[in-house]
């Protein structure tokens, strides 16, 4: 809105007028969806014109995205293999050595009772001491000692087996023990599913950060394209501005360019992981077989498809926006 | 259309001063050739009228509307009621005659059936009527301008601008394209026409504004 408009009683009537003015033509609901399909198929058409340029921007694309989706097919495979590994989970209760036989025995009833506990396991000192003889070797230390050095344990079996899905809950349960007075230290055996929770941890934010990187190379590809397109086709930005065109119908044909080429990208990338997911599923279930488990592959299916075409798409628009907007304003009649 | 400048000026950043104090009143329905060597400043002040460029002093008054009051997002509908014929705007060559008259009407969202009917309308009025699948490139240069003027028109506008609408053409096709100038002023539209073609605009008897140097030396009477 120009600054030099005038503050006083004519101000009113050009208000007015002004608002007129835009009235003068308005779009119904109808021409707009008739305009916004002739609009998306004259697009489409226009990119046919210059298949080359066309194939490899959606090349180009399709490389940029099949990446992080091959990634997130690997990731959901993981993933699904650990949820079906499941074990018993045990957590160890060490006492202090301070603790009586009778008070230990009265702890384990207690916990046996809990609502979350399947059963638990006591061993006394004797016990302990008989395990470890055979499993360490080193009978001849432990005889040297003058008394038993190791505490009575209580083997908490949880009624939840480990999963990654009941990893956390475990986890509070572990804390919750090693709070009881009676208690020095309480171990949850499950060290390797730990590891494994993190490393896929590690491997979402490894993916989001790709792809977010990914993405981001869309909107470049896409702006580039628009760019050329717009600056090859400036006669007509200038007609249509003469003529008095609006600078968001200039700007409509090559947002849809935009959406196209995500679109076809976003397809043509989905295509790829399909048919690399395919490629790899040979060998892949020749290991599974060998492990002698019951496990089936997951592919890219058709949401995910979807879910890819989707971001894809809106990249592309996003791209051509962030391109187009600027140079049809850069461009003044002269 | 109603035109009014009140002591209009326009400077450019270099310091070149393309419109000094520029005052001329143009009715509702009237006719006026506008005249003066080149860069006298005709296409600046049809620019000024077209908001292709704004003035740096002075009001510009279009149907009683002070332009400077238009922001950006008015402009558009400002220049759907303004048919232009300018020379360095000229036709598209990758679409036929139709579609390049059909662009006002298409941009306003015309009905399909509503638009081929007025684009016939605007092709039978310059004599083009069989040429409509053509591409513009097929076809000569008075042709041409004649598609120009057909696009010009075609949304019925209260204003017509024409920038050197007879530039390249033999003493025979101008003649016939001031006529057809001629005829839309007669059917109530207001026309500005700049030329340098001074024979011309003797011979069509309406109001001559002159230019020199930026300024109206003369405002009145033909020839």
């Amino acid at each position: 809105m120009s600054k030099l408009s005038p503050r006083g009683a004519t101000r009113q009537s050009m208000v007015q007028s002004k608002n007129k003015l835009k009235d003068s033509q308005p779009f119904s609901l109808a021409q707009h969806l008739r305009h916004h399909q002739s609009v998306l198929m004259e697009s489409f058409a226009r990119l046919t014109l210059y298949p080359l340029a066309t194939v490899m921007t959606v090349l180009v694309i399709a490389i940029a995205l099949s990446l992080p989706g091959a990634l997130f097919v690997l990731l959901k495979n993981v993933e699904s293999i650990t949820d079906r590994w499941e074990q018993q989970s045990v957590i160890g209760l060490y006492l202090f050595s301070s603790l009586e036989d009778t008070e230990a025995l009265a702890l384990s009833h207690q916990l046996s009772s809990r609502a979350d506990v399947e059963r638990v396991d006591y061993i006394s000192k004797e016990e302990g001491l008989r395990y470890f003889e055979q499993s360490s070797g080193y009978e001849d230390i432990l005889s040297a000692l003058p008394e038993n050095p190791l505490p009575i344990v209580l083997q908490v079996i949880p009624k939840a087996v480990v999963s990654l899905e009941t990893l956390p809950g475990l986890e509070t349960l572990r804390a919750d023990l090693e709070a009881l007075p009676q208690v020095e230290y309480a171990q949850l055996d499950a060290q390797w599913l730990q590891r494994l929770a993190s490393i896929l941890a590690f491997g979402q934010r490894f993916i989001y950060g790709v792809s977010a990187l990914l993405l981001v190379a869309v909107f470049l590809i896409v702006g580039n394209t628009i760019r050329t397109a717009v600056e090859s086709r400036r006669d007509e930005v200038m007609v249509l501005k003469l003529v008095g065109a609006t600078n968001a119908y200039i700007r409509r044909p090559f947002l849809y360019m935009g959406l196209w080429f995500g679109v076809l990208g976003g397809l043509c990338a989905s295509v790829g992981i399909v048919l690399f997911s395919w490629w790899i599923s040979q060998p892949a279930e020749r290991l599974i077989a060998l492990y002698q488990a019951d496990f089936e592959l997951l592919g890219f299916n058709l949401n995910n498809i979807l879910v890819c075409i989707f971001i894809s798409a809106i990249a592309g628009v996003i791209g051509a926006w962030i391109s187009v907007g600027k140079h049809i304003r850069d461009m003044e009649l002269q | 259309m109603e035109i009014e400048f009140q002591q209009v000026g326009k400077k450019y950043e270099s310091g070149q001063e393309a419109l000094s104090q520029v005052s001329f009143h143009l009715q509702q329905g009237e006719m006026a050739f506008l005249t003066g060597h080149s860069g006298a400043g005709k296409s600046t002040l049809m620019k000024l009228i077209m908001m292709i460029e704004r003035q740096s002093y002075g009001k510009i008054l279009i149907d009683g509307v002070d332009l400077r009051t238009l922001g950006a997002g008015s402009i558009p509908y400002h220049r759907r009621r303004v048919g232009v014929v300018f020379q360095n705007h000229q036709l598209l060559f990758d679409r036929s005659v139709f579609h390049n008259v059909a662009l006002p009407l298409m941009i306003s969202g015309a009905e399909p059936e509503q638009i081929a009917k007025r684009v016939r309308a605007a092709l039978d009025k310059v004599g083009l009527l069989g040429k409509e699948k053509f591409n513009p490139q097929a076809l000569s240069g008075g042709e041409q301008q004649r598609v120009g003027i057909a696009r010009a028109v075609v949304n019925r506008p209260q204003l017509l601008l024409a920038d050197e609408p007879t530039g390249n053409l033999d003493p025979k096709l101008s003649a016939e394209i001031m006529n057809l100038f001629q005829e839309f002023h007669r059917l109530g539209t207001t026309v500005m026409v700049a030329t340098h073609d001074l024979a011309l605009v003797a011979r069509m008897r309406h109001r001559v504004l002159t230019l020199n140097k930026g300024r109206i030396v003369n405002d009145g009477g033909f020839g």
